[in-house]
């Protein structure tokens, strides 16, 4: 199984070499090639211990990537400019089926751009959806789609829907995925036209658990298993989703830290929050999966460490395994 | 390169029929489409000709005619 890892991505790109070498050493089946200056990569590679070498074996490559593509700049027209970037010679063998699984922690622009343009969508289906995995306590929620296409089609949530569920199905194992739709409310009448359309569609797919509407506040409460947004909206919640929890735990410390009855109740109390931030520990999920285009696509987060970058990597030999992409196809054949 | 291949690759990118397109239909308000289908047919035509179409070319064209008239003028 060849996984390309985009060596260059990332606000601290070393951390990929690390979790490239540890996923290597937990998994025997992959080969991780990385995608960037070959020169720099090479002397990276030189530099490793002996025995860490002995133990990878010929199951770590080099592709020669040597054009950057940065987050500020246009990334349609930054992927024509620069065909020798990471992300368009990964994408390409995708396409070409050279390579079975890409990951990022780069531009995410690029990297959606490259899925669409050069690895393209399975036939069947019209645009890919970016999945974000959001780790609700006790049943993890996949949102599809959290921000690559901002204006949708329903048909497009409607294959949102069937893709996200054969992906919790597959990866994370749900038997009976229930899928909700984000709206404004619950009763099928509220809405815009297209989430009113959309509910139509899901009501109708046999293909899977439709648990209806689901209204933001009660999306990280374990309503369901996908929820399925257009991008402007799904981008909106899960942004609004990392903003209160982050103000809230700055509030909690805050006011803890204020006083020495506060202090002597935060130290006895230090291994609860120690687990509930275990239970957001985003480290542990991976990344957000790229749905639909004609390969496994996986985009880290921009301040991944080596620990979530080797998760990446894991979460795609997942899809590989699982031939998520194929059942992607299967599930969505009715519509090409 | 005939046009009539061309109208295909545009036609299949667009899901739109053949017969549909003219010279004159205009990407986004007669065909329907959008920012990425217009560049996903963009990099269809450009695979089937070896054509490169620039950055203003893209920006500025507004119907079929204009991607043709591009193609028929810088293919060799």
């Amino acid at each position: 199984m060849r996984i390309i890892l985009d060596a260059t991505g990332g606000d601290t790109p070393d951390v990929n070499l690390k979790g490239a070498i540890d996923a290597l050493l937990a998994y025997e089946d992959i080969t991780v090639v990385l995608a960037g200056p070959q020169d720099q990569l090479l002397d990276a590679i030189n530099q490793m211990e002996a025995t860490t070498r002995d133990r990878i074996g010929k199951r770590m490559e080099v592709l020669d990537a040597p054009e950057i593509i940065t987050t500020d700049e246009h990334p349609v027209m930054a992927l024509r400019q620069r065909p020798r970037s990471p992300f368009v010679l990964a994408a390409n063998q995708l396409r070409n089926h050279e390579a079975d699984a890409f990951v990022s922690a780069g531009s995410t622009g690029a990297f959606m751009a490259s899925g669409l343009f050069y690895a393209r969508c399975v036939p069947g289906v019209a645009r890919p959806a970016l999945g974000a995995m959001i780790p609700v306590p006790g049943r993890p929620l996949l949102l599809v789609d959290s921000g690559a296409n901002v204006d949708c089609k329903p048909e497009w949530l409607h294959q949102f829907a069937l893709m996200g569920s054969i992906y919790m199905k597959e990866v994370q194992q749900v038997s009976a995925p229930q899928v909700g739709l984000l709206n404004i409310g619950v009763e099928e009448v509220k809405g815009n036209e297209l989430t009113q359309a959309v509910y139509k569609l899901l009501r109708e797919e046999k293909q899977i658990v439709f648990a209806g509407n689901i209204e933001a506040r009660d999306a990280i409460a374990g309503s369901c298993d996908v929820l399925v947004a257009d991008g402007f909206a799904g981008n909106i919640l899960i942004k609004n989703i990392e903003g209160t929890t982050s103000v809230l735990f700055g509030l909690i410390k805050k006011g803890l830290m204020s006083s020495l009855a506060g202090k002597i109740g935060a130290l006895l109390c230090r291994g609860a929050f120690r687990n509930i931030k275990r239970s957001f520990d985003s480290s542990e999920v991976g990344g957000a999966p790229l749905l639909g285009v004609g390969g496994v696509m996986i985009k880290a987060h921009g301040n991944a460490d080596a620990k979530t970058i080797t998760s990446a990597i894991r979460q795609a030999r997942t899809m590989v395994t699982a031939d998520v992409v194929g059942k992607i196809r299967a599930g969505t054949a009715h519509e090409a | 390169m005939q046009i009539e291949h061309l109208l295909q690759l545009a036609a299949d990118q667009l899901g739109v029929p053949v017969e549909s397109i003219t010279m004159e239909s205009r990407w986004k308000e007669d065909l329907g489409a959008d920012s990425a289908s217009i560049m996903l047919m963009i990099m269809d035509m450009e695979d089937a000709t070896g054509v490169t179409f620039d950055d203003e070319a893209i920006t500025g064209m507004q119907t079929v005619g204009d991607a043709v008239a591009y193609l028929e003028a810088h293919m060799a």
